[in-house]
């Protein structure tokens, strides 16, 4: 079961990376890193290191993304323009190899590692539930966490709806 | 006993979030008047219930009380809660009375978006208040990047260029330095597989480090990434530029409490925590650094010619001073930076204030512009004059007592010299706020400005209440030194 979900998870990673790739604007490309950095988390628990899937959930899914979003609300690079055809057709040209390359990369890891994969127990988190640590354990950054959801929210709504308006 | 102490504790956070939840349920619309007294009320009640928690610690003779209601603690020894100790209570109340100064001001510069202001500064001060009561290093850096991210926010809140600038310049080096903090952190995990402040002084002071190098190797990163923060010498860059950009009432919050929170707060916790009692190259190469921005702040202060980067140099200086007597080790250092720390924060706010109060009634901050206002503006050049001498260190002000403490830590730690030219530098202080005094207040009255009036409203009311604190706190520090010597701690 929980290869299976694995499985689904890094090809969601993989799609929202080639996403994170290909779009043109910033701010949905920050939105993209952040579900990359989310499904990772999920990879990270269902492996075992559950504190690295909670650190990676909370400072790249989390922070990193207000930050990318702060910073690029600071800029008028976020404005849409219009994209000729030319460049839509060089960009896109670039899809079919990185899928390729992707594929490749991943029957490499399967092959070498036959996807067994061993959850390797934190001594300290034995008997914990997912609940238990980030509920329990890591309460002081799940309120800092909804105060950062805050915080990036007040800043795109103050930033970017003074930009539209410039 | 437990239960007052959790009411009050929570206040801390509650408060702050109950406002931004009401004032963002009624809205904009209906709130917008009531922006300021909400905000005010947030730091007097932050402050008030510091001093109770202060009381509280004393008269049941804790050291430091930990708290976690909506959570269960003992579900294992590694999970992280909030704590509240002496320094932690007294930098709450420097953030309540930083921020109700903050709004006053607002208030008085009729500032036209007072509802985004007040959203962003009630984030900006849970920010700040979990900096100081979370007991754990990763904890600690969240709530740094929630201070950063309001900070590049206020900075930015007008949206024009000047302003635009000095936020991208905070936010890069902000940016630079968490990835050296977080890559700190990373080393000290690998070495105790735990980051509570508890966890990792245990291993210091057992030196049970499996690889001191990599422990070596953190508190470098540690040492970079919170130099950039506190904005000490060599990594002031973005300093000044924040400082001169940000509109008047983000000013006074930044340059009277942000910076000492997301800097100056992890270095006093690295070393009262971790470090106290030690003399290592940690905490020499903190005293150099505290040594450098001293004499560097204070010179390049000198031959600044606007009355907010005067302030951002001098900011450079003084928590130069808070950084020397917290990497002296002892006791006395540590009170030392505490206090100068709460000391910083009156002073530098009455004088932000007064910056505002200038910036208000003449329209320039610019020092050439300006004149013979103590006879226009008596309020602001008294209470500018009361917080320059406590910068200074003149006795009996409150900032001649910290600075005393720190200089006496220094020469018992590093020496004649180190203690020397902190004192020297405090005559250079002198140097350049008697220049500003002297260009803006004293003096005749230059024609352009014969009309100027006093700040009314807010903007006086902040600076007559900040000088007061000045002035009652140096006339009490005897009583106060008293007390710590009966604690055994002096």
């Amino acid at each position: 079961m929980n290869e299976t979900i694995l499985l689904i998870c890094l090809a969601f990673i993989v799609i929202a990376a080639i996403a994170c790739a290909m779009f043109r604007s910033m701010l949905k490309c920050a939105v993209s890193l952040a579900v990359v950095s989310a499904l990772l988390a999920c990879v990270l628990y269902l492996m075992g290191a559950t504190w690295a899937a909670l650190f990676e959930l909370s400072v790249c899914a989390g922070l990193v993304t207000v930050v990318f979003a702060s910073a690029i609300s600071l800029t008028s690079t976020s404005r849409h323009q219009p994209e000729n055809e030319e460049e839509h057709r060089k960009r896109v040209a670039g899809l079919p190899f990185i899928l390729i390359a992707t594929g490749m990369m991943l029957m490499v890891v399967i092959a070498a590692t036959g996807f067994h994969i061993e959850p390797q127990a934190n001594a300290a988190l034995v008997g914990l539930s997912f609940k238990d640590v980030l509920w329990n354990m890591r309460q002081a950054d799940v309120l800092g966490q909804i105060i950062v959801i805050l915080a990036g929210a007040f800043a795109v709504a103050i930033l970017f709806k003074e930009s539209d308006k410039a | 006993m437990s239960a007052s102490f959790t009411s009050l504790i929570y206040t801390y956070i509650g408060f702050p979030l109950l406002a931004i939840v009401v004032l963002n349920l009624i809205g904009k619309k209906h709130m917008e008047k009531f922006c300021a007294p909400i905000g005010c009320a947030v730091g007097v009640v932050q402050a008030v219930t510091s001093v109770i928690t202060m009381l509280l610690l004393l008269q049941y003779n804790k050291a430091a009380v930990n708290f976690s209601q909506f959570w269960d603690m003992s579900v294992s020894t590694e999970a992280a809660y909030f704590s509240v100790d002496a320094i932690s209570a007294i930098v709450l109340f420097c953030i309540g009375m930083v921020t109700a100064a903050s709004f006053l001001t607002a208030a008085g510069m009729r500032e036209e978006k007072m509802f985004n202001y007040t959203n962003v500064m009630l984030i900006l001060v849970l920010g700040m208040s979990g900096i100081a009561l979370v007991t754990d290093l990763f904890s600690l850096y969240v709530f740094l990047e929630i201070t950063g991210i309001a900070s590049f926010v206020l900075i930015a809140l007008h949206r024009d260029i000047i302003g635009l600038e000095g936020s991208f310049k905070y936010l890069v080096m902000s940016a630079v330095a968490s990835a050296f903090i977080l890559a700190g952190l990373s080393f000290i995990y690998m070495e105790t597989g735990s980051l509570r402040y508890d966890a990792v002084a245990e291993m210091l002071a057992g030196n049970t480090a499996a690889e001191p190098m990599l422990i070596w190797l953190a508190f470098l990163f540690l040492i970079a990434g919170f130099s950039i923060k506190s904005g000490i010498v060599p990594f002031h860059g973005w300093l000044p530029d924040a400082y001169q950009s940000a509109p008047a009432p983000v000013s006074v919050v930044l340059g009277g409490i942000v910076t000492k929170m997301a800097g100056v707060y992890a270095i006093i916790r690295i070393m009262s925590d971790f470090l106290l009692g030690t003399y290592s190259v940690i905490n020499l190469a903190f005293m150099l650094l505290g040594l450098l921005s001293i004499v560097m702040g204070a010179l390049a202060a000198i031959a600044q010619g606007d009355f907010k980067r005067i302030l951002a140099y001098s900011s450079i200086s003084q928590i130069g001073y808070i950084v020397l007597g917290a990497s002296t080790g002892s006791m006395i250092g540590l009170i030392g930076a505490v206090l100068h720390f709460f000391n910083h924060a009156t002073f530098k706010t009455t004088l932000f204030v007064n910056s505002a109060a200038v910036e208000r009634q003449t329209g320039t901050t610019e020092i050439e512009r300006l004149g013979g206002l103590q006879k226009q503006m008596p309020v602001t050049g008294v209470s500018s004059v009361l917080a320059f001498l406590s910068t200074a260190g003149i006795p009996p002000l409150a900032g001649f007592w910290s600075k005393l403490l720190i200089i006496i830590a220094a020469w018992q730690a590093g020496g004649p010299l180190i203690a020397g030219i902190a004192l020297v530098a405090s005559i250079l202080t002198a140097a350049y706020f008697l220049r500003l005094q002297r260009k803006v207040f004293f003096g005749p009255v230059e024609e352009h400005l014969s009309t100027v009036k006093e700040a009314r409203g807010g903007i006086a009311v902040s600076a007559v209440a900040l000088s007061a604190v000045t002035v009652v706190v140096g006339l009490l520090f005897p009583v106060l030194l008293q007390i710590l010597q009966a604690q055994g701690l002096l």
